[in-house]
């Protein structure tokens, strides 16, 4: 078992150095000549098995005869061990490669090898739709640009969200680079479960659309979104106040919560979609998740432009 | 005089290496002795001060070749009292000077060769190959304690017989056959004798003369010289009437579209540009030798084999007679139901310990013994007891967790 182990090992570094593919293709002869229920003669199995327990013989005599009397277990172990991380990896790669994260569509904010930076990263939702995926329009929502531009982009964000945060600077770039190309459009979708009273953000920033506030209200909203005290209504208010809203009729509308239909119908519009978590980008019929850099936005745009022409 | 093992070991700059902090027990030297600091230092000279074509070039740095190729020849000479320096011949190794003489002899159909059940793949299979072309080839099978019979010898002896082609001390056990005898009985019989040397002649006082051997094979990689020399000893008048199958640079005076002039011996038997290096630091590893006498080395030798064979003899299956006088420096063995290669590899890992495993390149021996292997520790005279004891310790050691 030691060589299929070896075969991989030795396979895998053999790629970036030669003298392990040297070790590699005896292993892959040992292992050939096992599956063929042969003797393997190149003597690597022997090799290997006496190096480790040698090695280890120097300091721990007793747990080298310990690995020793009981290698095959050992190795038929790791071997296991290594085929399970490789299918783990292969399905991050699947993930990274199919939703821009490793870990899929329900850890969008866990670590991925492959995206050291984070710039696949979303907030996540857990969502039980299992009907069609509806195209998302953009409905009667905010929008910036003009309506007949070549390219719409339609964002799905939270505003407790750091990843949608982290997309916000990117897509300031975006907008200054392509002027009237772009039709932007910015719909709720507010994670309440992993972020408390998003809903209330959203509600609280579509309340500034009454004083044509909204796109300000939205950027103040997120320059404070790490220093905010509280989260709760009445931190939305005071963050009214601070901003310079008409606090009467800003409260007004928090309380009544005016927008409480608008910000549902944009996450069942987000679901049915099929957004699973923030920020999510709609550029015409292509999609990327996550907070990723303009490079990849541009690529996109530029390739919608061009078929436009 | 016996030697001075710690003023010796002075000259051996790999012999203060350390691996892991543990220092380094080398037990194979059967297979490649290490070089002392004079050697490594004429080899250099070569390439450092002189480096040139010897026998051709006429300048100083040619010139000087030439004559030092000369004086490593006279040196040889001495070291295995031949009558004549053109009767050595530069080799690669022993393989290369017992593939001349088996090939040169032109045996014919009917003629047969005598081998011991012990030869080298070196020794054995240029015989093997004459097989084919209707040449005989019988063994003379050993003691059962792996000495040589001399009567089954006689034995095989009859007026086919040109060739006795037989290992001198054994690379398996390290036994030593009688030689002397050997060859008294063969020229008895009109048969000439080649001797595979390679692990006599580093560790034994060798006198051709007295021995009255017609050929003699032996490497320089194996007596302190660099790797790719070797000697072939051949009686004057014997070579002479050999045709030399490697031919071309230097092994002729002269030639035209048709023909050639072939050199006298010994040169007609060195093709080509020759290791001038080796050959050079070949000379100094014989002198080094000289000087410090073979039989010191012997006796130096059969007491560690001693020292070994009294502290293991209960715990391993000793290859070849148990009484270690027999066994020169070679210490040869078996652990039950352990493998040789994993023990060697074990032994090096965990103690620095290097010895050999395998066949040894006796696997017609292994085959009809019905072994894999073996582990085989060899000792020259730069071991000391300490080493020897370090080895016993360490095969106890290992074979517990092995067992």
């Amino acid at each position: 078992m030691i060589c299929l182990l070896a075969l991989i090992v030795f396979g895998v570094l053999g790629i970036f150095s030669a003298t392990h593919r040297i070790i590699a293709k005896e292993a892959l002869d040992c292992v050939f000549r096992r599956v063929t229920l042969r003797k393997c003669t190149t003597g690597l199995d022997k090799r290997l098995k006496s190096q480790i327990t040698g090695k280890l013989m120097r300091s721990h005599p007793k747990t080298a005869k310990t690995v020793y009397k009981n290698f095959e277990i050992i190795s038929w172990f790791f071997t296991l061990v290594l085929i399970w991380s490789l299918i783990q990896s292969g399905i991050s790669g699947y993930n990274y490669a199919i939703y821009g994260n490793c870990n899929g569509k329900t850890n969008g904010e866990e670590f991925c090898v492959f995206d050291p930076a984070g710039k696949g990263k979303f907030s996540t939702l857990a969502s039980n739709y299992s009907g069609p995926v509806v195209f998302p329009d953009i409905d009667d929502d905010p929008s910036i640009g003009p309506k007949d531009a070549p390219v719409k982009i339609i964002e799905f964000g939270c505003f407790r969200c750091p990843y949608t945060k982290k997309a916000e600077e990117t897509m300031k770039q975006v907008l200054d680079y392509y002027g009237e190309d772009i039709l932007f459009v910015y719909r709720d979708f507010a994670l309440s479960e992993n972020h408390p009273h998003a809903d209330v953000h959203a509600e609280a920033v579509n309340c500034a659309l009454d004083q044509e506030k909204y796109w300000e209200f939205k950027n103040y909203m997120f320059e404070t979104q790490t220093t905010m005290e509280s989260h709760t209504v009445e931190g939305m208010k005071k963050l009214g106040e601070e901003f310079g809203l008409d606090t009467q009729k800003f409260n007004k509308c928090i309380d009544d919560r005016d927008y409480k239909e608008e910000v549902e119908n944009d996450l069942i519009a987000g679901i049915k979609a099929g957004v699973y978590g923030t920020p999510t980008f709609f550029i015409n019929n292509k999609t990327i998740v996550g907070p990723r850099d303009f490079k990849t936005f541009k690529k996109i745009i530029d390739e919608e432009l061009e078929e436009w022409d | 005089m016996g030697l001075n093992i710690n003023k010796i070991r002075e000259d051996f700059d790999i012999l203060k290496k350390k691996i892991n902090n543990k220092p380094i027990t080398y037990l194979d030297s059967a297979c490649v002795s290490l070089k002392p600091r004079q050697v490594v230092e004429k080899i250099n000279s070569y390439y450092n001060e002189f480096t040139a074509c010897g026998g051709r070039s006429m300048h100083r740095f040619g010139n000087r070749v030439t004559d030092e190729v000369e004086k490593s020849r006279g040196v040889i000479k001495k070291f295995i009292n031949s009558k004549k320096e053109n009767e050595i011949i530069f080799t690669r190794n022993s393989t290369e000077g017992l593939n001349i003489v088996t090939k040169s002899l032109e045996l014919k159909k009917g003629d047969k060769i005598i081998q011991t059940d012990k030869e080298h793949n070196s020794s054995l299979l240029p015989c093997l190959v004459l097989k084919e072309n209707g040449v005989l080839h019988e063994i003379v099978k050993s003691n059962d304690d792996n000495t040589f019979n001399l009567e089954n010898f006689e034995n095989k002896m009859d007026k086919s017989v040109k060739l006795v082609s037989v290992v001198h001390t054994s690379n398996l056990d390290g036994v030593t056959n009688p030689v002397k005898e050997i060859i008294k009985i063969a020229h008895d019989h009109n048969a000439l004798v080649l001797l595979d040397s390679a692990q006599s002649v580093p560790h034994k006082d060798i006198d051709v003369k007295n021995l009255d051997v017609d050929f003699m094979a032996f490497s320089g990689h194996k007596m302190l010289g660099s790797s790719g020399t070797g000697i072939l000893y051949g009686k004057e008048h014997l070579l002479n009437g050999f045709k030399p199958f490697l031919i071309g640079g230097e092994t002729v005076t002269d030639s035209t579209y048709n023909s050639y002039t072939l050199e006298k011996i010994p040169h007609r038997f060195e093709a080509g540009l020759q290791n001038y290096a080796g050959i050079m630091g070949l000379g100094e590893a014989a002198k080094y030798l000289m000087r410090i006498g073979k039989s010191n080395i012997e006796k130096h030798e059969t007491n560690l084999n001693k020292r070994i064979t009294e502290k293991l003899i209960d715990d391993v299956k000793i290859i070849g007679p148990e009484d270690s006088s027999l066994r020169g420096g070679v210490f040869n063995f078996n652990i039950e139901k352990t493998d040789p290669h994993e023990l060697a590899l074990m032994l090096d890992e965990s103690e620095n310990v290097m010895i050999r495993s395998g066949a040894h390149c006796v696997h017609s021996w292994y085959n009809a013994h019905n072994l894999d292997g073996s582990a085989r520790a060899t000792l020259y005279f730069y071991n000391t007891e300490e080493e020897v004891d370090r080895f016993v310790e360490a095969v106890k050691k290992v074979s517990k967790l092995l067992l």
